[in-house]
C-alpha cells in the first residue's frame, strides 16, 4: 500500500512486506503479554499499534526493536529472520516516548552518534548529520544541548538522530505524549508529512484514538496481547470487526437484542439483516441516531445530560430499559439545547451503519 | 545483511574489549565479581576468624598467630568479670546518651533547615557537612582546647571573675559527652535534612490552611515523615559513638575505659587477643541489639509506608 | 514563613524556641573550629585563650617536622589508593545492582553494606588478626585495602542511587543508534554518572586519609598515616602546633565543600 510518490529511499516498491511479525508469543513470568500477534507492514506504509495501558503495545514495538525476545514465533525484516539479530544490528530506528536525549551531549552529537558509534568517516558523517538537521527544520541549533529545547525542538532532534541510520523501519513509542495538547495536533500533522516525504516505513504506538486516526495509514487495534483488527482508519471506524474495537475507536453506544432468522429488529422498529443468531450486541454511532423532541414513537428517551464536541452536540439519552444511547446532533439541527430529562424520540439513520456482534 | 545501508562495525573487537564487555556490561553478577571477591577475602573471611578466635586459646610471636587450641575461657571469663560489664555498660549509656542529645540538638536545625530559605539551607548544608571532611581527631582536640585547665572556658570564667580555680572539666565524662556530641551532631542532621527535604513542601502550608498551629504542624505532620530519618540518624550516631575510640582516649584522660579503648588496649598493647576477639564480638552483637531495635521502634512509626498487600 | 492567621503565644514560644536551639547548634558546630584557627595564630608556645599576637609560625612548623609531612604523605597514598580501589570495584558493583538480570540485586546491595555497618574498629581488628594468620603484616597495602572494604558501600550506594535515576532508555537509545555495550556505557553511562563518581570519590578519599578507627590496626609502624600520627602528637604537645594541623584540614574541608558546590551542587552530594 503505497501512498504519494516513492520517496529518497532507494527501494524499489515491491509487495514483499517489510516488516513481517509472525504468531509472535511472548511472557514475562506467569503472565502471558503477547498472544500470537501477526502483522505486516509494506514498505512505505504508516501502521499504529493502539490499544490501552497493558495491551502490549509497547512490548510488541520493543520486540521488534530487539529490547527483548520472543518466546515464539519471528520477526522479519526484509526477509531477514531478527532472532539472531541484536538491538544494535537491526536496521530500525527508535524514537521513545522520553525522546531519550543524551543530556550531555549537544545536538549536533545527539544526531550524529549513531554515525560515530559504526565508525563512519568524518566527513561523511557531518554531511548525513546537516541534512537530517535540516530535514527537521533545525539547521543552527547544532551547539545546543537537549535542556535548552522545548519540546517540539527536542522531539525533532530524536527524529534526525534515527534518521541518519537511513533504517528500513522507524519506531516511535508514544513520541507526542510529552508534548502539551494544543502543540500536539499540529506536531501530529507535521510528523506524518515528513515521514511521507521521506518515504519511512513507520510503526506508532498511541493509546489515543485521535492520534491513531490522523497519522496512520493502517491501524491495529490490540487488546490483553492480541491484535483484534487490522484495517485503514475510515474501515476501523466504520466497520469495527468487534464490539471491543468498536468501543475503543470512536463513540459508541450498545444494546441487546434477539436475532431472530437472520433478522435484528432495532428499538424504533426497522430491522437488519445479520449472520448471527440468539441474544446479539447492537453497536450504533452517534451520527448514525436520530433525535426529535417527544413525538411518537417505538423508540423513547430522557436527555441525561449533553456535551459540546466541536461542531456538534452529543446528547447522552436514557432509554426505557436503562440503557445509554449517545446520539450526535448538529446544532442548528434543534432551536436550542434540549434540557436534562426532557423526552425525545429515538430513531436509526441507516441501519446498515449499525454493527452486530455476539454477546 | 545487504539492505543495510551502514558501513558495517568498524573493527573487530579486540580481546582486551572483549573481557571489558563481558565484566563491565554483562547482565549478570560478572561486573561485581571484583568487589565480591574482595570483600570476601578481607572482610567475611577475617570476621569468621575473629568469630573463632574469640572461642580460642592462641599464642602469639612477632605479630603472627603460631598456635591455637579450641577454648570457651575466654567468652566465659569475659562474661564473669565485672569490669566489663562497668566498662559496656558506660559506653552504652555514653551512646544512648549522646545519641538522644544530637537528637535533641539536631533535629531544631534539620526544622531550621526545612523553613528557612535558600541562603539559609545553604549555609546549614556548608556548616553540617565541612566538618565531616576533617579528620575525628581534629576535632577531639578543639575539645581539648576549649575544656582544658587553661583553655577557653577556664580563661574566660576565671577572666570575668565568676571563679578563681580553674574548673576541672577535662579528663571526666562530661568532657566525653559533650565531645561526643558536638562531633556526632552533622551524622544526625544531614539524614534527616535528606528525609524531610523528600517530602512535599506543600504538606506544611496544607497543614497550617487547615488551622494547625506551626507547633501543631510540627507534632502531626513534619515528625511523623521524619520517622525514618530519625531512624537512619540515631543508628548512625549510636554506632559511632558507641565504637569510637578518639574522643574517650583523649577527653576521658587515661582512666577512662570505654569498649573501644579497651579492644584498642587488648590487642595492640597488652596483645590478648583473645581477650579481643572476645570484646570486639561482644561489641557487636549488643550494638546489634541496639540497631534492630531502633529498625523495629522506626518500623512501627512507619507503619503507613507500607503498601498494600495485592 | 508567613502566618496564615493570629498565632498563639505559646505557639510562637514553642517555634521560638526550636529555632533558638537550631541557631545554638550551628554555632556549637563551628565555633570549636574557630577558636582552633584563632588559637593556630598565637605567639605563645602553650595553648591559651584569648591568643596574643599573631604569626604563622606554627603553620611552618607543620611542613618543618618529618614525622607529620611523612605521615601527611601516607595518608594522602592511603586516601588515593582508597578512592582508586573504591572506584575501579564500586562502580562496576553499582552497575550489577541496578542494571543486571538476576535474581539477586537486593542481595548484592546489602552484602557490600555489611562492612560498613560493623564497627571500624572490630573491621580493623578482623583484618589484623586474619593478616596474623596468614603472615601478611600490617602496613599501607593493608591499611588502603581494610579501609576500602569499609567505605565501599559509600561509593556504590552513590552511584547506585544516581544511576536508578538515570532513564534507561537512554542506553536503549544508544543500543539502537549502534552503540555496542561497551560504547555505550564509555559514552552515555560513565558520562552521567561522573557526579556521582566524584561525589563518592570525595567521600571515600575524606575516609581513607582521616580514617582512625580502622587504620590504627593495620598500619605498620613506620607509614604510619596522619590521624595516628596525630594522636600521638596530641598526648605530648603542648604547643599550637596541632591547632595549624587543625586550621590547614579546616581550610582544605570548605575549599572541597565550594569545589563540589560549584559542580554539582551540594543537595545532590547529600542523596
Amino acid at each position: 500500500m503505497i501512498h504519494g510518490p516513492p520517496g529518497p529511499a532507494t527501494q524499489i516498491a515491491t509487495t514483499a512486506p517489510v516488516l513481517r511479525i509472525g504468531a509472535v508469543s511472548k511472557r514475562f513470568g506467569a503472565t502471558t503479554v503477547l498472544e500470537n500477534c501477526s502483522l505486516e507492514v509494506s514498505e512505505q506504509e504508516i501502521v499504529t499499534l493502539l490499544g490501552p495501558s497493558g495491551c502490549g503495545k509497547t512490548t510488541l514495538l520493543r520486540c521488534v526493536a530487539g529490547f527483548w525476545n520472543v518466546d515464539s514465533g519471528s520477526i522479519e525484516i526484509d526477509g531477514y529472520d531478527m532472532a539472531a539479530v541484536p538491538v544494535n544490528r537491526r536496521p530500525v530506528g527508535v524514537v521513545f516516548q522520553s525522546y531519550a536525549l543524551f543530556p550531555h551531549l549537544s545536538v549536533l552529537k545527539n544526531v550524529g552518534y549513531a554515525l560515530r558509534m559504526s565508525g563512519m568517516a568524518k566527513s561523511e558523517a557531518s554531511d548525513r548529520v546537516a541534512k537530517a538537521l535540516e530535514t527537521v527544520s533545525l539547521t543552527g541549533f547544532e551547539d545546543r544541548y537537549p535542556a535548552q529545547l522545548s519540546g517540539g525542538q527536542q522531539q525533532r532532534v530524536a527524529i534526525a538522530r534515527v534518521l541518519v541510520m537511513e533504517p528500513r523501519v522507524l519506531l516511535l513509542d508514544e513520541p507526542f505524549n510529552a508534548l502539551d495538547a494544543k502543540l500536539r495536533g499540529a506536531m501530529q500533522v507535521e510528523l506524518r508529512q515528513l515521514i511521507k516525504r521521506l518515504g519511512l516505513t513507520s510503526i506508532f504506538v498511541t493509546h489515543d484514538q485521535e492520534e491513531a486516526l490522523t497519522m496512520s495509514d493502517r491501524i491495529a487495534v490490540m487488546r490483553a496481547g492480541q491484535i483484534e483488527q487490522v484495517a485503514p482508519p475510515d474501515e476501523i471506524f466504520d466497520r469495527p470487526s468487534t464490539a471491543y474495537v468498536a468501543d475503543f475507536i470512536g463513540t459508541s453506544s450498545f444494546w441487546k437484542a434477539k436475532a431472530v432468522a437472520g433478522e435484528v429488529t432495532l428499538p424504533d422498529g426497522q430491522t437488519l439483516k445479520t449472520e448471527l443468531d440468539g441474544t446479539v450486541q447492537v453497536m450504533a454511532r452517534p451520527h448514525n441516531l436520530r433525535l426529535t423532541e417527544a413525538g411518537t414513537g417505538l423508540w423513547q428517551g430522557t436527555v441525561a445530560f449533553h456535551r459540546n464536541v466541536g461542531a456538534l452536540i452529543e446528547y447522552h439519552i436514557e432509554t426505557a430499559d436503562g440503557v445509554t444511547v449517545k446520539v450526535a446532533a448538529m446544532r442548528q439541527e434543534l432551536a436550542r439545547p434540549l434540557a436534562d430529562s426532557a423526552s425525545v424520540t429515538l430513531s436509526v439513520i441507516d441501519p446498515a451503519l449499525c454493527a452486530v456482534y455476539a454477546d | 545483511m545487504a539492505n543495510v545501508t551502514l558501513p558495517s562495525v568498524a573493527a573487530r573487537p579486540g580481546l582486551g574489549e572483549f573481557v571489558l564487555e563481558k565484566l563491565l556490561s554483562g547482565r549478570g553478577i560478572w561486573p561485581a565479581m571484583p568487589a565480591i571477591l574482595v570483600l570476601m577475602v578481607v572482610a567475611i573471611i577475617p570476621f569468621v576468624i575473629l568469630l573463632s578466635l574469640g572461642f580460642s586459646d592462641i599464642e602469639v610471636s612477632r605479630g603472627a598467630i603460631v598456635s591455637r587450641t579450641f577454648s570457651l575461657e575466654y567468652l566465659t571469663t569475659a562474661l564473669s568479670d565485672r569490669l566489663y560489664w562497668i566498662t559496656f555498660q558506660r559506653s552504652l549509656s555514653l551512646a544512648l546518651s549522646t545519641t538522644a542529645l544530637c537528637f535533641l540538638f539536631g533535629y531544631p536545625v534539620a526544622y531550621l533547615f526545612l523553613v528557612g530559605g535558600r541562603w539559609t539551607k545553604r549555609l546549614i548544608l556548608v556548616l553540617t557537612i565541612a566538618p565531616l571532611l576533617t579528620s575525628g581527631i581534629v576535632r577531639t582536640y578543639a575539645w581539648l582546647v576549649i575544656l582544658g585547665g587553661r583553655g577557653v572556658v577556664n580563661t574566660t570564667l576565671i577572666n570575668i571573675g565568676l571563679i578563681d580555680q580553674p574548673l576541672r572539666i577535662m579528663n571526666t565524662q562530661w568532657a566525653v559527652l559533650i565531645g561526643m556530641v558536638q562531633i556526632h551532631l552533622p551524622v544526625m542532621i544531614l539524614p534527616l535534612i535528606a528525609v524531610m527535604s523528600r517530602h512535599d513542601g506543600n504538606l506544611i502550608e496544607v497543614s497550617q490552611n487547615l488551622g494547625a498551629s506551626r507547633l501543631g504542624t510540627l507534632r502531626t505532620v513534619i515528625l511523623p515523615l521524619s520517622v525514618p530519618g530519625i531512624g537512619t540518624g540515631s543508628a548512625l550516631v549510636f554506632t559511632l559513638s558507641y565504637t569510637t575510640f578518639v574522643v574517650p582516649q583523649l577527653l576521658g584522660g587515661g582512666n577512662y575505659l570505654n569498649a573501644a579503648t579497651m579492644i584498642y588496649e587488648q590487642v595492640v598493647f597488652s596483645l590478648e587477643w583473645s581477650k579481643g576477639s572476645v570484646t570486639s564480638l561482644i561489641l557487636m552483637v549488643t550494638c546489634l541489639v541496639v540497631l534492630v531495635s531502633i529498625a523495629l521502634v522506626s518500623n512501627h512509626f512507619t507503619r503507613w509506608t507500607r503498601e498494600r498487600d495485592s | 514563613m508567613r502566618s496564615f492567621r493570629h498565632t498563639s503565644f505559646t505557639d510562637l514560644l514553642g517555634i521560638g524556641l526550636i529555632l533558638a536551639v537550631a541557631v545554638f547548634s550551628l554555632v556549637l558546630l563551628v565555633a570549636p573550629s574557630i577558636i582552633v584557627v584563632i588559637i593556630s595564630f598565637d605567639t605563645r608556645a602553650y595553648v591559651s585563650f584569648p591568643p596574643e599576637g599573631f604569626t604563622l609560625r606554627w603553620y611552618a612548623a607543620v611542613f618543618e617536622k618529618r614525622e607529620l609531612v611523612e605521615a601527611m604523605w601516607t595518608s594522602l597514598k592511603v586516601g588515593l589508593t582508597v578512592t582508586v580501589l573504591c572506584i575501579v570495584l564500586g562502580v562496576p558493583t553499582a552497575l550489577a545492582c541496578v542494571r543486571g538480570r538476576f535474581r539477586g540485586t537486593t542481595a548484592l546491595s546489602v552484602f557490600v553494606l555489611v562492612p560498613h555497618m560493623v564497627p571500624g574498629i572490630v573491621l580493623g581488628v578482623a583484618v589484623l588478626f586474619a593478616g596474623a594468620l596468614v603472615g601478611v603484616s600490617p602496613s599501607i597495602w593493608l591499611q588502603s585495602i581494610a579501609i576500602t572494604v569499609f567505605v565501599l558501600a559509600v561509593m556504590v550506594r552513590t552511584v547506585q542511587s544516581r544511576l536508578q535515576r538515570l532513564d534507561p532508555a537512554l542506553e536503549e537509545a544508544a543500543a539502537n543508534l549502534r552503540a555496542t555495550s561497551f560504547q555505550s556505557l564509555r559514552t552515555v553511562t560513565f558520562p552521567l554518572l561522573l557526579p556521582a563518581i566524584l561525589a563518592g570519590a570525595i567521600f571515600t578519599f575524606v575516609e581513607g586519609f582521616d580514617n582512625l578507627s580502622v587504620a590504627i590496626f593495620t598500619h605498620s609502624f613506620r607509614d604510619r598515616p596522619l590521624p595516628v600520627e596525630l594522636l600521638a602528637l596530641v598526648q605530648y604537645t603542648s604547643t599550637p602546633l596541632i591547632a595549624a594541623v587543625s586550621g590547614i584540614q579546616i581550610v582544605l574541608a570548605i575549599a572541597a565543600l565550594v569545589a563540589v558546590s560549584m559542580s554539582i551542587g551540594l543537595d545532590t552530594a547529600n542523596e
